[in-house]
């Protein structure tokens, strides 16, 4: 009985944190669409141009990693995988942007808890954040020198292959 | 019908479906964990790694707290810091540690759709974390020692 109360009651306060996921999503996701069908994502990422440069990241990237920083991963995640299906953003980008969101995201509600309990919440944003930026440009640094020497690669194999043809 | 309706709703179903995606991924994730719990493992995986807690300057029974936040979430985490007296340095080097890495088994589980593989994202917001823990406490005990 001890289990299936345990099954239950976890399931139950899933539930119930998924609802409050929803009370942002729902409103989140609504203004986003209003922002598409206006375009104001240009007027409002553009001030995040150098941030969003220094990762080497598209524009389109500043919404889904603005909501995931401020909101937290869950939502991060669910606008990235909205934002894949409608092939926004590519493969690369995606990645990058799931790097710094996994090591950095709901800075607010995050921190609010922890500073609550006595740790400091300047420390706390200032080392994620710059771990994150590190962590995301290294990845894509590495990412890119490894796509560039792979494509390389396979032209010399094409040629390699036309040349024995001839 | 005005123009800004359409978008409303467009947004309104988006969210609907997103929301049952993680229905699905989060309830069974965190079942297992509340039954591992259950069991007793998580204590006993606690116990194993307490000696490694001097690299981040923090005392023993930090352990339970660090594991509770990389496996449940952080709230199960502060739930077990009210257990243990810490310092403001102590309690901020173990909120950057869970706060880097932590709900591991539900997290890596979205971020999978960004195209981040789980074990991969273990290795980094573990490797993270720890770096970050050891880093800080080495400031604080050079700025303390200074």
């Amino acid at each position: 009985m001890d289990i299936i109360n345990l099954i239950f009651n976890t399931t139950l306060q899933t539930l119930l944190s998924i609802g409050k996921i929803a009370l942002i999503l729902i409103p989140v996701l609504m203004v986003i669409e209003l922002a598409k069908h206006y375009q104001v994502i240009e007027k409002f990422t553009g001030k995040m141009k150098g941030f969003l440069s220094f990762l080497t990241l598209p524009e389109e990237a500043a919404f889904p990693l603005l909501a995931g920083i401020f909101f937290g991963i869950v939502l991060g995640s669910a606008l990235i995988i909205d934002y894949a299906r409608e092939g926004i953003l590519k493969k690369r980008d995606l990645l990058l942007i799931g790097i710094y969101l996994s090591i950095s995201h709901s800075i607010v509600e995050d921190t609010f808890i922890f500073a609550v309990f006595g740790a400091n919440p300047a420390v706390l944003i200032i080392t994620r954040t710059v771990l994150a930026i590190m962590i995301t440009r290294i990845a894509a640094g590495l990412f890119d020198h490894f796509l560039r020497h792979q494509t390389a690669a396979a032209t010399e194999k094409d040629q390699t292959v036309k040349a024995v043809r001839k | 019908m005005p123009a800004f309706t359409e978008p409303l709703i467009k947004g309104f179903r988006k969210s609907i479906g997103l929301l049952w995606l993680l229905i699905k991924i989060i309830v069974p994730v965190s079942c297992l964990v509340a039954l591992l719990d259950f069991y007793g493992i998580v204590d006993q995986i606690a116990i194993f790694f307490t000696p490694a807690m001097s690299l981040f300057g923090l005392p023993g029974e930090a352990a339970i707290s660090l594991l509770l936040g990389f496996l449940v979430n952080i709230y199960a985490a502060m739930g077990a810091v009210t257990a243990i007296s810490l310092t403001a340095q102590q309690m901020t080097i173990l909120a950057v540690i869970i706060g880097i890495c932590h709900e591991l088994p539900v997290e890596t589980m979205i971020c999978r759709y960004t195209g981040l593989r789980i074990p991969v994202s273990i290795a980094l917001r573990l490797t993270t974390a720890v770096v970050a823990g050891v880093l800080l406490n080495l400031i604080y005990t050079l700025v303390q020692g200074g």
